[in-house]
């Protein structure tokens, strides 16, 4: 896993330099758009395909969709309470 | 998009389901890691041609950063809170947390790690995307601009800023994509980080 992240943050960097770089041609970009959509798409199915493989994930699929209605609920609310916290420190711009 | 978005998940959840053998799964993984560093990369230069948002923050000055910290960290926090509730283990509900509303990315990230996460961590953060939508006007007339903002949390760069923007002036708008860059950047690296502890 460490490598894995260690990879991950690597391609980002390269990825971050290239771009900031901006020689990338405008045709280019505008395709780049196209080949991340292609990819997001495949990855997703790919995902997609491991979860109906799985038989455990189908059965609990209910129990999932339950977990996931509370787990949103206290990012939600945890976020907010945490911004609310650290405004005041936000130096000058306290509403 | 998001329809094309749902529609990938389910024809790959049918595929693997009814019509895929099994050895399929052999060669997941290495397909999941090949298209993961692409799509990364391309993740790599958005954010780098985004570099504007670094003068940005510096003008209006380095503590406007506790914005975003605040997002991520009550984000985390709260998906343990949720997972101590739900008797998750920390790091599994911790991950899901630090998907921070970016679904797709999230989910793949947990994909290789378990299935069962990956679910969870796609629903969770569509949920968390579709409330945020629903919130965000009321959080900005109630609580206040800036927490107006965290609802979003990755996607207030692009999907959530119409919504913050509108609710909000443009100043917090501004505020709002910086904090949608930085999470977006978090995302890639707190997921594997967290699944590791």
């Amino acid at each position: 896993m460490t490598t894995r992240l260690l990879m991950y943050l690597g391609v980002i960097i390269l990825g971050a330099i290239i771009g900031a770089k901006g020689r990338l041609s405008e045709k280019l970009t505008k395709r780049l758009g196209s080949i991340q959509t292609a990819c997001l798409l495949l990855l997703l199915t790919i995902m997609g395909i491991k979860i109906g493989m799985d038989e455990g994930v189908i059965s609990s699929f209910l129990s999932i969709g339950y977990k996931a209605v509370i787990i949103s609920i206290f990012t939600i609310g945890m976020s907010i309470l945490s911004v609310m916290l650290l405004k005041p420190y936000v130096k000058g711009r306290n509403r | 998009m998001t329809l094309k978005i749902l529609l990938s998940v389910v024809f790959g959840v049918l595929l693997g389901l009814f019509i895929l053998p099994m050895e399929v799964l052999n060669y997941s993984d290495l397909l999941i890691d090949i298209g993961l560093m692409l799509l990364l990369f391309f993740v790599g230069i958005e954010i780098g041609m985004n570099r504007s948002v670094f003068y940005k923050i510096k003008a209006m000055g380095f503590r406007i950063l506790l914005i975003p910290f605040g997002v991520i960290f009550g984000s985390i926090l709260g998906s343990i809170i949720a997972g101590i509730i739900l008797k998750m283990p920390m790091n599994e509900a911790g991950a899901v947390g630090a998907g921070l509303g970016w679904y797709t990315l999230s989910s793949i990230l947990m994909s290789t790690y378990s299935n069962e996460l990956s679910a969870l961590g796609f629903l969770a953060n569509v949920v968390r995307e579709i409330l945020a939508f629903i919130i965000i006007p009321l959080v900005a007339k109630k609580l206040g601009f800036f927490e107006a903002i965290a609802p979003a949390g990755a996607t207030a760069m692009d999907t959530g800023l119409p919504v913050i923007s509108r609710a909000t002036d443009s100043e917090t708008a501004i505020i709002a994509f910086i904090t949608g860059v930085i999470c977006t950047f978090s995302v890639p690296v707190l997921v594997p980080l967290i699944l590791n502890f």
